[in-house]
């Protein structure tokens, strides 16, 4: 191991890919209450909690880890304090367990979810942002620890480099857009308005530059690219990324109460959201196809492309299909939303991660030549499951917006009856794809351990 | 261009558009109580109600949020409220398939839950959710009296004739040879519990003799 400080990162890797797992076996769960309601001991809100709260937790400790690793890589020392990144790992796992503990509670006894200070003790009972206050407060010091960290290591050797600007640019954008989740309103419309500026400014926003500052840095660690020319297209894809995203946010302002003029605002920069998606798979293709240096680390540059591939279908394809106000005001609120966000999360941010951990742990672990055959089946049992759960998501959609929204149907009649065939293969894609993580988790244990036979 | 040249369009570009974010977020909040009836104090307990029992885990509202079950944004405007309280108190006594479980709310809760859905069913959504084609199309085209009722106390908001209609009550495409009697329909329409034990449909108590008889006449020909 070349810093010690790796091993911090190599930490938040393993917790982040059985975080993951845990992800996956919750989403089967909730897959199969949607043929049979009472098929678990708890209800499926709480296991929808557990779903996409375990994702971006682990989605964000990945994206420590990483960072651990980048700063200590491109400032080329330790991190400013080894002992603060191992006091903040085992801070974030504590609070995350309890944070844990709590759904469970709240989910097998709603009472307990009691009011204390006028905010609730287990679940805010808010999309993603379900976490209590308390637990908000928590993950704020967590996170100005990992920054404070991560800042004063970059000026230990003062190497400002472009990755690491923008990386902790969108680390600390991500936090400080964490602020507006943390107050109570009244209203239900300014409560939802200041909720999209957390989930929509994160995911549209912030985390797309942390993506655009790991993909450059993934390109150059793998090919050897120079970093000038690595730097000038990442900010001209951050660049579009926020000219598009700040304001495609008013995609989220259509139906909530919020006047018409979000309509145009929306409609017009949200369309224009798919091109620097676009301009990243150029740029990993262009870059690939330049590189003369035979390429040892083949998965990781595997998952790099289609990191960018998919983050461009996912987030950018099938956004853009529901993001006209003309398309949206009948698909707002179906199926196919659900779709757009599983293949959007899959394609910007869980290929994201993996495809750092196979670019990064054999490193960490002495840069070993290590067998990558489990990587690329992990990859394929993934990626296939995921497209299929998506089809099915979205067939499942088209005939919610036709039915319901059109036609007339009842919402229940639709789900229980219209859609039953495509939840039942949706569960069944589910377990092809824990397939592909328990490959990764057993990766991750031991890539770089063993040198390839 | 120069990296520092697309640095500089990236920083500046960037905080321009953030800049022009909070000043539609200004104005936007400027506005949003004009679109919106007034916020008493049981519609804000309602709302934490909706926070407590994490009813955004299975529902959306404004439609957002998870699509385990019906949008709540415009659940009073159709459906009565006496049947909301009753199903939100015991789902499964008023609708035995129901997918929803007893989450323990007690009466004060489900009165201040209903009030806030009230007051979200009446916030200005730019006219979201949009009418359905197929069924506004076939509205007021009705081929007796008795379906002219049918449709006039919106029956159909939950109940279903070929597929059409909501699922909060029994389907009545069959209901015609189920029960046959029409003065069974005539004393179930004037005071539903008087023959369903439990049932949470509301009393039709505003119609006169005829047209009970006209209504009645009509779910009878269901079969």
């Amino acid at each position: 191991m070349k810093y010690q400080s790796h091993q911090i990162a190599l930490n938040f890797y393993t917790t982040s890919v059985l975080l993951f797992l845990v992800q996956v076996l919750v989403g089967i769960i909730a897959a199969l209450q949607f043929i049979w309601p009472d098929f678990f001991i708890l209800n499926f809100n709480t296991i929808r909690t557990l779903h996409i709260n375990s994702l971006v937790v682990w989605l964000l400790m990945g994206m420590m880890g990483a960072t651990y690793y980048v700063v200590t890589e491109e400032s080329e020392t330790e991190l400013w304090s080894v002992p603060l990144g191992h006091l903040q790992f085992w801070a974030t796992v504590i609070a995350v367990g309890a944070v844990v503990v709590g759904y469970i509670v709240m989910g097998l006894n709603p009472q307990a979810n009691t009011e204390v200070f006028g905010t609730r003790l287990l679940n805010e009972g808010r999309e993603y942002i379900e976490a209590p206050r308390w637990a908000d407060i928590l993950i704020v010091i967590s996170v100005l620890l990992f920054l404070l960290n991560s800042f004063m290591t970059v000026m230990k050797t003062r190497k400002f480099t472009a990755v690491q600007g923008v990386l902790l640019g969108g680390l600390t954008f991500l936090a400080l857009m964490y602020l507006p989740g943390m107050f109570y309103t009244k209203s239900m419309v300014k409560d939802q308005f200041w909720w999209w500026w957390v989930v929509h400014l994160w995911v549209e926003g912030s985390w797309e530059l942390i993506a655009a500052a790991l993909l450059a840095f993934m390109l150059h660690k793998l090919l050897g690219t120079d970093v000038k020319v690595l730097a000038k297209w990442m900010y001209i894809e951050v660049g579009l990324v926020l000219f598009t995203g700040i304001l495609g946010l008013g995609h989220h302002y259509y139906w909530i109460g919020t006047p018409e003029y979000w309509l145009w605002v929306g409609g017009i920069f949200s369309s224009l959201e798919p091109i620097p998606l676009l301009l990243m798979v150029w740029d990993a293709f262009r870059t690939t196809r330049e590189t003369r240096v035979p390429v040892q680390n083949r998965i990781g540059l595997y998952l790099t492309v289609a990191h960018a591939i998919f983050n461009f279908v996912g987030a950018g394809l099938w956004g853009v299909i529901h993001t006209l106000p003309q398309v949206n005001k009948w698909t707002h609120g179906t199926q196919i939303t659900t779709a757009h966000g599983h293949l959007a999360f899959y394609g910007a941010y869980v290929l994201l991660i993996v495809a750092m951990i196979y670019v990064t742990v054999p490193s960490i672990r002495g840069d070993k030549e290590f067998n990558q055959s489990r990587g690329f089946q992990s990859f394929w049992w993934m990626t296939i499951s995921m497209v299929f759960i998506v089809i099915t998501i979205t067939g499942a959609g088209m005939v919610q917006t036709y039915m319901e929204r059109l036609l007339g149907l009842d919402y229940v009649t639709v789900k229980a009856t219209y859609n039953l065939w495509f939840w039942i293969f949706r569960a069944i894609f589910g377990a092809g794809f824990l397939v592909g993580v328990l490959m990764l988790a057993a990766d991750i244990f031991s890539i770089g351990k063993r040198p390839a036979s | 261009m120069s990296t520092n040249a697309a640095k500089n369009l990236f920083i500046y570009g960037s905080l321009l558009c953030f800049v022009v974010l909070v000043i539609l977020t200004i104005d936007t909040m400027g506005k949003l109580d004009k679109r919106a009836p007034e916020i008493t104090e049981e519609v804000n307990a309602g709302k934490k109600v909706w926070h407590k029992y994490d009813c955004i885990g299975c529902h959306t509202i404004f439609g957002n949020g998870s699509y385990f079950a019906p949008d709540m944004t415009k659940a009073t405007e159709r459906k009565p409220k006496e049947y909301l309280k009753k199903f939100l108190l015991d789902p499964r006594v008023i609708k035995a398939d129901s997918a929803m479980p007893k989450l323990g709310l007690n009466e004060q809760e489900a009165d201040d839950l209903i009030a806030f859905l009230d007051w979200t069913s009446k916030v200005d959504t730019n006219d979201w959710p949009p009418k359905p084609i197929l069924a506004s199309a076939i509205a007021g085209k009705a081929a007796s009296a008795g379906q002219a009722l049918f449709q006039k106390h919106d029956c159909s908001a939950c109940h279903q004739i070929q597929g059409i209609g909501g699922a909060a009550g029994p389907d009545l495409t069959q209901v015609g040879a189920r029960r046959p009697d029409i003065d069974w329909h005539i004393r179930h329409l004037k005071d539903p519990s008087s023959v369903v034990r439990d049932s949470a449909m509301p009393a039709f108590t505003d119609m006169n003799d005829e047209e009970l008889k006209a209504l009645a006449e009509f779910l009878i020909t269901l079969k």
